[in-house]
């Protein structure tokens, strides 16, 4: 049984924070750096990285003074479960549908 | 690390209905079973239309009066099978470039007995890489990845 990614699917309601892993899709990156590319204050990343870092998405770890944030496999594998489970739940409400149109018609 | 190829999705159901009607549901009938929370739309979703034929779009209606397309028929033999073109973009938008774009294979295949599997087949992830950039295709690099969210995004985004 897979869950329902909740975590991360709030964590990716969010512009901001979509443009954050996919600047970490090309790698690891200090906190600094990345604050570098976005119109908004440090605080403001920090805080978007916390989020992320809670629904598993990123990881960090130190480096010497610095923070450096990288992709976290779990939340890319709990996207990826959730993500072949799309179709069969989709698939179960096309059965329903075929097969009440299919009796509606015998009967 | 697994490839993006490896992110085929397959999937088989079989239903308790002829072919002919299974593949009426399944196309004209998408909006009748289509999630509601699965379209890239900026309001929520009305209707959900797969239009018959090579050529085909399949769009949403949305509440807000837009209508969304989100793929196109790429080949048509009804009642046995359909392929479409799932165009959705690195902006989690409307993908015009079908070399981008994933696409979905349905066959539908009678049962002894008067039911019918249904087979799908989701491939050709690696097309949404950046930028053409298709040979960094792991699902733990740029392209993979990306393909992944985009369809996620597009999945559960209502």
């Amino acid at each position: 049984m897979v869950t329902y990614p909740h975590a991360q699917i709030s964590a990716l309601n969010d512009p901001t924070r979509r443009a954050i892993l996919e600047r970490l899709l090309k790698g690891p990156l200090p906190v600094g750096e990345l604050a570098r590319d976005f119109p908004i204050s440090r605080p403001a990343i920090s805080q978007h990285l916390r989020v992320l870092k809670h629904a598993q998405m990123v990881i960090d770890r130190p480096a010497g003074n610095r923070r450096i944030y990288e992709l976290d496999q779990r939340g890319v594998d709990a996207l990826r479960a959730y993500f072949d489970r799309f179709w069969d739940h989709a698939l179960v409400a096309f059965k329903k549908a075929a097969e009440l149109r299919s009796a509606k018609k015998r009967a | 690390m697994s490839s993006v190829a490896d992110a085929t999705v397959k999937k088989s159901i079989t239903v308790n209905a002829g072919v002919k009607d299974a593949f009426a549901v399944f196309t004209e009938g998408f909006d009748t079973w289509w999630p509601r929370s699965h379209h890239i739309g900026k309001s929520p979703m009305k209707e959900a239309i797969i239009e018959s034929g090579v050529g085909g779009r399949c769009y949403t209606k949305q509440e807000d009066g837009t209508e969304c397309d989100w793929g196109q028929v790429l080949e048509w033999d009804p009642p046995h099978r359909f392929v479409m073109a799932w165009q959705i973009t690195h902006e989690w938008g409307y993908q015009p470039d079908l070399s981008k774009s994933s696409e979905v294979e349905i066959r539908f295949t009678a049962q002894p007995g008067g039911g019918t599997r249904v087979d799908l087949e989701h491939r050709h992830f690696e097309r949404m890489g950046p930028e053409g950039d298709t040979m960094r295709v792991g699902v733990g690099g740029p392209g993979g990845w990306s393909g992944l969210m985009d369809m996620f995004k597009a999945h559960v985004e209502g």
